[in-house]
């Protein structure tokens, strides 16, 4: 855990009352985003995000599998948080899958929409090659390679990044199969399909510290929260998600606020993050 | 027993007893469209064992090799554009299940409680405190340890059961922040949640019901944690969802709160909203929690009361 003096604790109360924050930034301010796409070949799409000095890296791996029965027209999405050791020492053991479940599950909940795939980032019948018979699993698999706060909005912006940067082949299907009979497939090599990600929506988590709430809260700054909300906020200002952790309540009318705060937060990030994925899609071209 | 339902308005003077709501569900002809025969008659079988011969005989007769009756039980999502769309129990769209609350249902346990909202029966012990395992480091405020888990036979599709790791985590956060861990520190609560039968609502029915076995075991808390959950089926909002409804939400947000101190322990939202919907869907939530919160202080006090005489 983060080791604070009682004095360094209340500097950082009192930055935070009078909006400046120990790094200069203001209540409502991100660090610098710096994303960069293609970082792991054998993927499908992969990307890298820095939030300052948090670093996640997020890898998309699509596999041909079979629509469960209960949904045949929709394909299947899974995403999976790995805390590395390597990024803090708390993470090793138990301490590190509890945050990689309390992750995923947060991920999920702001990423894939309702059970009907309504207000979902991603299609989930564009993963259909035949209706009940073959679809696309994606598997979204995310690291945490450095840690300072915020991981969940950093964890989403790279997912959205990896998504922007997947390919998928074309698949032919085999007309020839009949019946329940699994048809025959023809991956190709040559023509892959992109992904629309105009639609994913992305993470803004404010902390509450006190009586205000920050964006983009660093370790530090974490250690004193006492609850924390984070909300999916799609290109059209609709919530897709919302998630709370720490163990404090919270009085429902401070919850819409922080919402519509979050609202205004999210079209910033949203334009910020669509330049930056633009930037580094162009230099990865740029590298082949 | 004690019957729940909601908004002022609607409350229903003599509910059902429970046998007539689980039979109106397997054979109420209140759905409208025709598709839906089918519907009632592939209920019917799933209810009455005896029937899935005839029906295997039909299916073997047109193709199927397989001999097992199809999980799928529905074949088309019911129209729920269709402005005489009622809910598969003829509710009304803010109306909850009836509740029913037991405490003292483990004798091992230090608290223990049965709730059962409709279909949905779940049990939840709670152990302790008591000291905790000696790999935990010290810690001058108490922990809480939540497990979920479902019944081999808890979901229609079996097997599904075991370990709930999303829902554990969950119940954890709802509850730490109603619970006075500074009363006993060095030491664990364990709180182990049991889905008998999953029938819709599983999350806020096992968090409502850990909040009552935390009361039974006597432990020090803020308030009562009480939690209720909304679907958002196309335009609109259905309170207390059962698992078919579930199934076809577009939304759902689930509240736990505590009610007295007008504070939300845990919030999520999936799908889709509008700012004003939100709004709603929280406000009916609220409604709904304080009066479920009711209905388990009159629990508590009759077990109370139980045990002076």
């Amino acid at each position: 855990m983060v080791g604070l003096s009682i004095g360094e604790k209340h500097f950082i109360q009192g930055g935070i009352a009078q909006d400046l924050r120990t790094d200069g930034r203001k209540r409502l301010t991100y660090r610098p985003i710096y994303v960069e796409t293609g970082v792991i070949p054998q993927a499908n799409g992969s990307a890298r995000v820095k939030l300052g000095t948090t670093d996640v890296i997020a890898s998309v791996k699509a596999e041909i599998g079979k629509p469960s029965p209960l949904q045949p027209d929709k394909g299947k999405v899974s995403i999976y948080v790995d805390c590395s050791p390597t990024a803090a020492p708390i993470f090793e053991g138990r301490g590190g899958e509890e945050l990689s479940a309390e992750l995923s599950v947060a991920l999920q909940i702001c990423l894939l929409g309702g059970k009907s795939g309504a207000g979902a980032g991603i299609n989930l019948s564009s993963l259909v090659v035949a209706e009940g018979k073959v679809c696309w699993d994606l598997y979204i698999d995310c690291l945490v390679i450095s840690s300072d706060g915020n991981l969940l909005d950093a964890l989403g912006a790279a997912i959205k990044a990896a998504l922007s940067n997947t390919g998928i082949p074309r698949v032919h299907v085999a007309a020839s199969a009949s019946g329940d009979e699994q048809p025959e497939v023809d991956i190709s090599d040559e023509e892959y399909l992109q992904f629309d990600t105009s639609d994913v929506p992305v993470i803004v988590t404010l902390t509450k510290v006190g009586r205000h709430s920050i964006v983009d809260a660093t370790s530090e700054e974490e250690s004193q929260m006492r609850s924390a909300v984070s909300v999916s906020v799609n290109k059209r200002g609709h919530i897709c998600g919302l998630s709370k952790r720490g163990g404090a309540g919270l009085d429902p009318s401070v919850i819409l606020d922080m919402i519509s705060e979050a609202k205004y937060v999210s079209e910033q990030l949203t334009n910020k993050l669509d330049s930056e994925i633009a930037a580094a899609e162009a230099d990865d071209d740029d590298e082949r | 027993m004690s019957h729940l339902s909601i908004p002022k308005k609607l409350i229903t003077k003599n509910p059902l007893p429970k046998i007539t709501i689980s039979l109106s569900l397997s054979l109420s002809p209140i759905l409208p469209s025709p598709t839906d025969a089918t519907t009632t008659h592939e209920r019917l079988s799933l209810s009455f064992p005896y029937l899935n011969t005839k029906k295997n005989q039909l299916m073997d007769a047109k193709s199927a090799s397989t001999y097992s009756p199809n999980p799928t039980r529905k074949t088309k999502p019911p129209i729920f554009a269709d402005p005489d769309w009622s809910r598969p129990d003829s509710r009304g769209f803010h109306h909850c299940r009836p509740a029913f609350f037991r405490t003292g249902a483990v004798n091992s346990a230090s608290g223990s409680a049965y709730a059962e909202f409709g279909n949905t029966k779940v049990i939840v012990s709670v152990f302790g405190p008591r000291e905790s395992k000696k790999a935990m480091m010290f810690s001058d405020i108490g922990r809480l340890n939540c497990n979920v888990s479902y019944t081999t036979f808890a979901t229609p599709v079996r097997g599904q059961g075991s370990d709930h790791k999303e829902h554990s985590s969950m119940l954890h956060k709802a509850l730490e922040g109603a619970i006075i861990l500074e009363s006993f520190p060095k030491t664990t609560v364990d709180v182990f949640a049991l889905v008998l039968e999953s029938g819709g609502s599983d999350l806020p029915v096992v968090i409502t019901c850990a909040s009552l076995a935390l009361a039974d075991a006597g432990i020090m808390m803020y308030d009562l944690v009480t939690s209720v959950s909304v679907s958002c089926l196309g335009k609109n909002l259905l309170i207390d969802p059962i698992l078919e409804e579930e199934s076809y939400q577009d939304g759902s947000l689930t509240i736990a709160c505590m009610r007295s101190r007008y504070e939300v322990t845990q919030l999520t939202i999936t799908g889709e909203w509008s700012t004003p919907n939100i709004n709603e869907a929280m406000q009916l939530c609220l409604d709904a929690c304080s009066k479920l919160g009711n209905i388990m202080r009159s629990c508590l006090k009759e077990t109370a009361s139980a045990s002076q005489e």
